[in-house]
């Protein structure tokens, strides 16, 4: 079981249409769809022809070049492709921080005070380029949601290095690379033991850095004008990598997800005078006229609060305290709406933002985009988002953003509109590179007012892009009551299911298993219809898969 | 000439005599006269003489003759309260906090009611005298750590030995698993803590069972040496009590059903600081509490910012037995605070002077010695220049099992030397 | 040129934060008000008009609009002030080195901490956030006001209270440096040296910057300045006065041997924190001008603590060391009006003196006694209203002023005061908060597990 879901997630990383049909091609007409070229138009009946990764000719009276391979995008909707505003997409998580000492540890023989720069997390020279994969999941996953371009990011600590702009498809990772140094990166993550180990430690490191910087920028002009008699410049690569901040010509994209790093990166801002980016903004409706008024940029997290789950009775405190426990569900629901308008009241205030990616799980998304919209921002606010705004922000508006002649070829199609519930995102075309993907069952819905058995011993499948896993679910139902387990045809070992519940002939369960020292819970939504059942997997953040599966036998 | 070399002489011996004579704590027979006496049990006696022979209080009234043998301390305009009890403290077991050997109330290993802080409690900790001049006269003083840290003991402040300071019971401490956080260092996820808590309770009832499956074999001749189930013996058959440490509210819920499920004949619930989320469960369970500190902040941040200066008070007004604690060592002397802020808070001054008196005497079993200035019971009093929950007041005069015993202590030696010290300011 | 920058920044600066801060007018009548400078006056009332107190005498009028607080039967006395608390920020220690003068917790502060409220429903109006005692020289502090409901942490400045820092002596930075990474110090004799390079290389550091300031006024463009060292831009502005020195000590062989560097460095702004062992310097300390800030009672929970007495504050104020009572907990901040009166069992100090341990003299510590720490008309409207006399265990603090605007009011308390909340959780985690029993808060975040801090 355990060993047949980690495969599963591998394979993900593997497969991929192009591997088994490279195209014959690099002409491409999409057809019949409707266009949106940029928020706000839209354009019924056209055919948008893309070649050699630019976008050749657009409208309802193009011809499809006789070359072209057709893509009959009837009732579809085509989007230009998105741009994250910000993410470590491409860039492999390093070893030591999947599996190495345990945080807040430093390592031996170091002296806590005075760390190599790379242990304390300065590292502002650093760029993409030698570490970016093409076949990284999070490009994949990010790829599978329309986004084609994204302004990426080095991992580490308070300064990672330089951003660069990619694109979301390639044959390697430099294949992507579209423009480097385009901004520095900067966060108030601390060291682990080791100067700076707090928020406080960042801020005067890095105030400390900046004057150096300044110092040794004024230091070059005069040695440049007239180096008689003068000491010559130190050499130091990460100062050196920060001259162009403090001159002024890259801006500054700092990490402040809550308010009080929002105020934080204002007033240093104030102090030492850079360019900034408020960037993975999450609480942002607290600042909207500091922002505005500053007229600083902005970039939205794409991730929200968890929705609140719905709580089985438990015993114990909770009833006791209905008055309270109403007072503080609404306070909770409040601060919900709050995270979920923030992008609503940014919009509303005429702050025009991009989105970042960063910390978001890919399969929240979509949904976390629409709960922003059920609060208040429009959908053409939330395509501009994605498109026009980081587009402007990143300088890159050139190039893309939206679907004009001469445009890189990055676009979006669905079977839909993007921000409904239910539509499917059928392909990405990413640098004139073309990704098709299979609509999605929807989840299972049921019917609560059906009936079914449910016991007895199913077989099941679940259907994995290149694979499809087996196995056996055990089902009991006594005195409403269900218990179960799950195996799989791979390996011996069953798991207890957990917190099943069926409503109508919709049944959903969850099964923990355990991986490498992590656990995974798998959730299954399942409707069962006779002796048959069809539903869906969720498995962490590898996604959703279908299942299907019959029963085995006669019911219990 | 003479006259004034002897008066001189007299002078270098009083001089000699007071360095050298460290005062002790004297018994003997006293009549406290011209006081007005606080009971507690029966009211207030204005202009009252209260007088103590052979350890216990041998009169008391508006119309006592003073004894021709005793010894007479004129106490207008001053007022007698029995001596006040602390209901959970780790006074005498712990000396000097952060120095581990200094430490004597947590053993090893989780099961371990045999462990007698009675055994341990130092006589002579600097703190005792430090806490029983602010009128603490007799404390609980309780082991700590696992899920049965040990017995704990009810000792008066005075007595060189723990025999001569037992003042009659034991109590057998258990931790209640608890199902919260343990501090702001405690950074285990909800399903950590969640499982540590079952793996707890699981050990409690897995224990317990053990324990009563010991009543069975334990009057066999095959009876295995096995000292902590012993100490369980005195509980299960309702000699001493058993003092649950338990704070969360569902916890208290939790540990009330695990009470009654076992008919624990003698429980009480100490800390209890959630106890105003379910006091109308404890009323209706019956079992008496011991909570505290008074002085500590709100369990959950959306707490109301009085919740734990007002617990007490809730709980009473709830039905519930309540008695209070300072759950400290080096500074159990701010009992009488905690009770005033209890006081203050809700709970009113005459229930919180019972909360720190004749409810904990009650609750261990002592009324009969304790707790209240009643004739026949031990001479535990002191005597105040005023309420002795306001800080202005004094504690003048204190007497313990009867000893009369100096208002002493190392902090007002280290006033006296250093108050005005030599060289002192420069003028 | 590059000062005139920099002072209209600062300028800039100051009259932005400034613009921020919320001001109340009213009339606060017929209380008996603890003035704490001038006496106690009966029936008495206060104007506050724009957050200042313009006039304190009987029959006064309320301006236009202006709230009215009949204070008949209250007890009005300036709010209290805390001179050593670890509340409001969200970072106590930087305890990677034994010197680190660079760091600022006023750079980390925390308005969305539930405690400041905690500090207002027991009369405190501002306190001094201070860095930890982990390190020998720790970093700078900040002098806030306890504005509660803002999201912006520069709401919470005193904007013009002076600079202050953090250092400490004895068990702390010993146990953190020299028992925990086997470097210096490990003794007292070490943390002394420590402190002494430190205030040299500031010498040297001023040295260097004043030989470039010279050598630019004689037209030699070819000087460069020392490289910049944030550590050093600290420690020198001790060494200039413009800082004042807070120090975590206990025994008094230290804080006698800190006043000694001190003296051979020309540094005056000192004052002590805990001090346990302050009343056996006492005549030293009050002979320097050292201020002393202290527990009530606190002892015994380390051994450097095991030599003193609830006394202390008693024995300071007789021999004329300004002192002050203070929390360095979120617990006790909640009521230092009882910890002050405890100074009138031990020691038996008189209203006006318990009184002063918590107003003025903490006002005078920080350096801002003259805008709070007393009422007295021009001063800051920062105002704690008790039921009774506040120095009683049965005074309520009913309401707290500050800047002339209510920050708290019994009558209108709800109950639940969070402004951060996690919409995830709907019920906040039981916390059972015992670490100020027994350890202190100055130990924050220096990576030190629970057993250690508890055992050393």
């Amino acid at each position: 079981m355990v060993l047949a879901f980690l495969a599963m997630g591998l394979s993900l990383q593997a497969q991929s249409m192009e591997d088994a049909l490279k195209p014959v091609t690099r002409t491409y007409a999409f057809t019949n769809a409707t266009i949106i070229p940029q928020p706000g138009q839209q354009v019924t009946g056209a055919t948008i022809v893309v070649k050699d990764g630019l976008i050749q000719a657009m409208g309802t009276n193009v011809s499809v070049p006789a070359n072209a391979k057709v893509v009959d995008a009837d009732s579809m909707f085509i989007y230009a492709g998105f741009i994250d505003g910000l993410s470590n997409a491409g860039v492999p998580r390093p070893e030591r921080e999947q599996n190495g000492p345990s945080r807040g540890r430093r390592p031996d023989g170091v002296n806590p005070g005075d760390p190599p720069r790379e242990l304390a997390g300065v590292t502002p020279e650093k760029q993409v380029r030698g570490e970016l994969k093409h076949d990284e999941k999070s490009v994949e996953d990010l790829r599978e949601l329309g986004f084609t371009a994204a302004h990426v990011v080095p991992r580490g600590r308070m300064l990672p290095g330089k951003g660069s702009i990619i694109l979301l498809a390639g044959e390697s990772g430099e294949d992507m690379l579209l423009a480097e140094g385009v901004s520095q990166f900067v966060q108030f993550s601390s060291a682990p033991g080791v100067f700076p180990a707090t928020v406080i430690g960042v801020m005067a490191k890095f105030t400390e850095l900046y004057k150096q910087a300044e110092q040794m920028q004024m230091h070059m002009e005069a040695y440049a004008k007239n180096p008689k008699g003068m000491d010559r410049p130190e050499r130091n690569e990460a100062l050196e990598a920060l001259v162009p901040v403090v001159n002024g010509e890259l801006p500054v994209f700092f990490m402040a997800p809550d308010v009080k790093s929002i105020y934080r990166v204002m007033r240093m801002q104030d102090d030492l005078g850079f360019d900034v980016v408020m960037t993975g903004v999450k609480e942002a409706w607290h600042v909207v006229d500091e922002l505005d008024g500053k007229n600083i940029p902005v970039i939205v997290s794409l991730e929200l609060p968890d929705p609140p789950k719905e709580k089985k009775k438990k015993e114990g405190e909770e009833e006791a305290m209905d008055e309270e426990m109403k007072m503080l569900q609404q306070r909770a629901s409040e601060r919900m709406t709050e995270f979920e308008s923030q992008a609503a009241t940014l919009a509303k205030a005429g702050i025009a933002f991009g989105f970042s990616t960063m910390e978001a799980s890919a399969k929240d998304i979509r949904e976390n985009l629409r709960r922003m919209i059920k609060n208040g921002l429009t959908e053409e606010q939330a395509l501009a988002s994605l498109t026009t705004n980081p587009a402007n922000m990143l300088g890159l508006s050139n190039s893309m953003g939206t679907l004009e002649e001469g445009k890189m070829g990055n676009l979006v199609v669905t079977d839909g509109n993007y921000f409904e519930e239910g539509s499917n995102v059928r392909f990405v075309m990413a640098d004139g590179h073309l990704f098709e993907y299979e609509a999605k069952k929807a989840a299972a819905k049921g019917d609560p007012n059906a009936s079914a058995k449910i016991g007895g011993s199913w077989a099941y499948s679940v259907n994995v892009p290149g694979q499809t896993a087996e196995g056996t679910l055990k089902l009991t139902q006594e005195d409403g009551e269900i218990t179960g387990e799950i195996s799989n045809s791979q390996s011996p070992e069953t798991t207890d299911i957990e917190d099943a519940v069926l409503e109508g002939n919709k049944l959903t369960f969850l099964a923990p298993i355990a991986m490498g020292g992590q656990s995974i819970t798998l959730e299954f939504s399942i409707v069962i219809n006779g002796d048959e059942m069809e539903g869906t997997v969720s498995v962490g953040e590898f996604g959703t898969f279908d299942v299907e599966g019959y029963r085995e036998g006669t019911p219990e | 000439m003479i006259r004034s070399i002897i008066a001189l002489f007299g002078c270098l011996f009083l001089t000699v005599g007071l360095s050298a004579q460290v005062e002790k704590a004297q018994k003997g027979t006293f009549a406290l006269t011209n006081a007005t006496i606080v009971t507690v049990t029966n009211g207030t006696i204005e202009g009252g003489t209260l007088v103590i022979r052979d350890g216990q209080i041998a009169a008391l009234g508006s119309n006592v003759t003073v004894p021709s043998d005793a010894t007479t301390i004129d106490c207008t305009d001053h007022f007698i309260y029995p001596g006040m009890i602390d209901g959970g403290t780790t006074l005498g077991l712990s000396e000097v906090g952060s120095v581990s050997l200094t430490n004597d109330a947590n053993e090893l290993g989780e099961f371990t009611p045999h462990m007698q802080a009675l055994t341990a409690v130092n006589p002579n900790s600097v703190a005792i005298p430090v806490t029983r001049v602010n009128g603490v006269t007799s404390v609980i003083t309780v082991p700590t750590g696992g899920l049965f840290p040990g017995t704990a003991a009810l000792i008066n402040l005075v007595g060189y030995t723990p025999d001569q300071m037992y003042a009659g019971f034991q109590g057998v401490v258990m931790n209640f698993p608890n199902s919260g956080k343990r501090g702001w260092w405690d950074r285990r996820s909800e399903d950590e803590i969640k499982k540590a808590y079952e793996k707890n309770l699981k050990e409690i009832n897995d224990i317990w069972a053990q324990v009563e499956l010991f009543m069975k074999v334990k009057e066999g001749d095959d009876a295995p040496y096995r000292p902590e189930m012993e100490a369980m013996i005195p509980v299960m058959e309702g000699d001493a009590a058993l003092m649950i440490d338990v704070d969360k509210a569902a916890d208290i819920k939790a540990a009330i059903k695990w009470v009654k499920e076992r008919e624990i004949p003698n429980p009480i619930f100490t800390g209890v600081a959630e106890g105003w989320r379910v006091a109308e469960e404890l009323a209706e369970a019956g079992i008496p509490v011991i909570t505290g500190p008074v002085l500590s902040t709100p369990t959950r941040p959306s707490d109301r910012y009085d919740r734990p200066y007002a617990n007490a008070g809730m709980m009473h007004e709830a039905g519930v037995k309540v008695a209070i604690r300072t759950n400290e060592a080096e500074n159990v002397r701010n009992l009488p605070f905690n009770a005033g802020f209890a006081a203050t808070y809700g709970m009113g001054k005459e229930e919180a002077l019972k909360a720190v008196t004749i409810n904990p005497a009650q609750i261990f079993g002592v009324a009969d010695k304790l707790g209240s200035l009643e004739v026949g019971k031990t001479a535990n009093l002191f005597v105040s220049t005023g309420d002795p929950f306001e800080m202005k007041s004094d504690i003048v005069y204190l007497f313990i099992d009867g000893y009369q015993v100096p208002i002493d202590s190392r902090h007002i030696q280290l006033y006296e030397e250093f108050l005005d010290r030599s060289p002192g300011v420069r003028k | 040129m590059k000062y005139s920058i920099l002072f209209a920044l600062l300028l800039f600066f100051g009259v932005s934060l400034q613009a921020q801060t919320q001001t109340g007018s009213m009339l606060i009548k017929n209380g008996t008000v603890h003035t704490v400078t001038n006496g106690t006056l009966e029936n008495t009332d206060i104007l506050v008009v724009d957050g200042k107190i313009q006039e304190i005498g009987s029959n006064l009028r309320a301006p236009r609009g202006a709230e009215e607080i009949d204070a008949t039967g209250m007890h009005v006395m300036p709010g209290i002030i805390d001179a050593h608390s670890h509340i409001a920020i969200d970072a106590v220690n930087e305890a990677t080195n034994p010197v680190t003068a660079e760091v600022w917790v006023g750079d980390a502060l925390d308005p969305l901490d539930v405690s400041i409220y905690r500090a207002l429903a027991g009369g405190v109006t501002a306190s001094h956030s201070m860095h930890g005692s982990a390190n020998a020289i720790g970093g700078e502090c900040e002098t806030i006001k306890h504005r509660y409901g803002t999201y912006n942490p520069n709401d919470l400045r005193m904007v013009g209270a002076p600079r202050t820092i953090k250092f400490a002596l004895g068990e702390n930075p010993m146990r953190v440096h020299g028992e925990g990474r086997g470097i210096q110090p490990a003794t007292r004799m070490g943390v002394e040296q420590v402190i002494r390079r430190a205030f040299a290389e500031a010498k040297m550091y001023l040295e260097a910057k004043q030989k470039y300031e010279t050598a630019r006024q004689n037209g030699d463009n070819t000087v460069m300045p020392p490289t910049y060292n944030k550590r050093m831009e600290t420690l020198s502005a001790i060494l200039e006065g413009d800082i004042i020195i807070h120090c975590h000590s206990y025994r008094a062989d230290e804080i006698y041997m800190l006043m000694q560097v001190c003296k051979d460095f020309g540094v005056e702004k000192l004052c002590f924190q805990h001090t346990n062992e302050g009343f056996k310097v006492a005549p030293e300390l009050a002979e320097f001008g050292a201020g002393a800030s202290v527990f009530a009672d606190w002892w015994a929970y380390k051994f450097e603590v095991y030599y003193s007495t609830a006394y202390n504050a008693a024995i300071l104020t007789e021999n004329g060391v300004t002192t002050s009572i203070n929390s360095d907990s979120g617990e006790l901040i909640r009521h230092l009006y009882h910890e002050a009166a405890k100074t009138q069992r031990y020691g038996g100090l008189t209203d006006e003196q318990a009184l002063a341990l918590i107003t003025i003299n903490p006002a005078k510590q920080l350096g801002i006694d003259d805008r709070v720490g007393s009422l007295e008309e021009g001063k800051d409207a920062d105002i704690a209203i008790f039921n009774a006399d506040p120095l009683s265990i049965y005074a309520i603090p009913m309401k707290t002023i500050v800047d002339g605007v209510v920050y708290f009011d019994r009558e209108e308390d709800p109950a639940d005061m969070r402004l951060d909340v996690n919409p995830e959780e709907v019920m906040p985690a039981f916390f059972q908060d015992i670490q100020d029993h027994k350890h202190e808060n100055c130990m924050q975040d220096t990576y030190m597990t629970f057993e250690e801090l508890f055992r050393g």
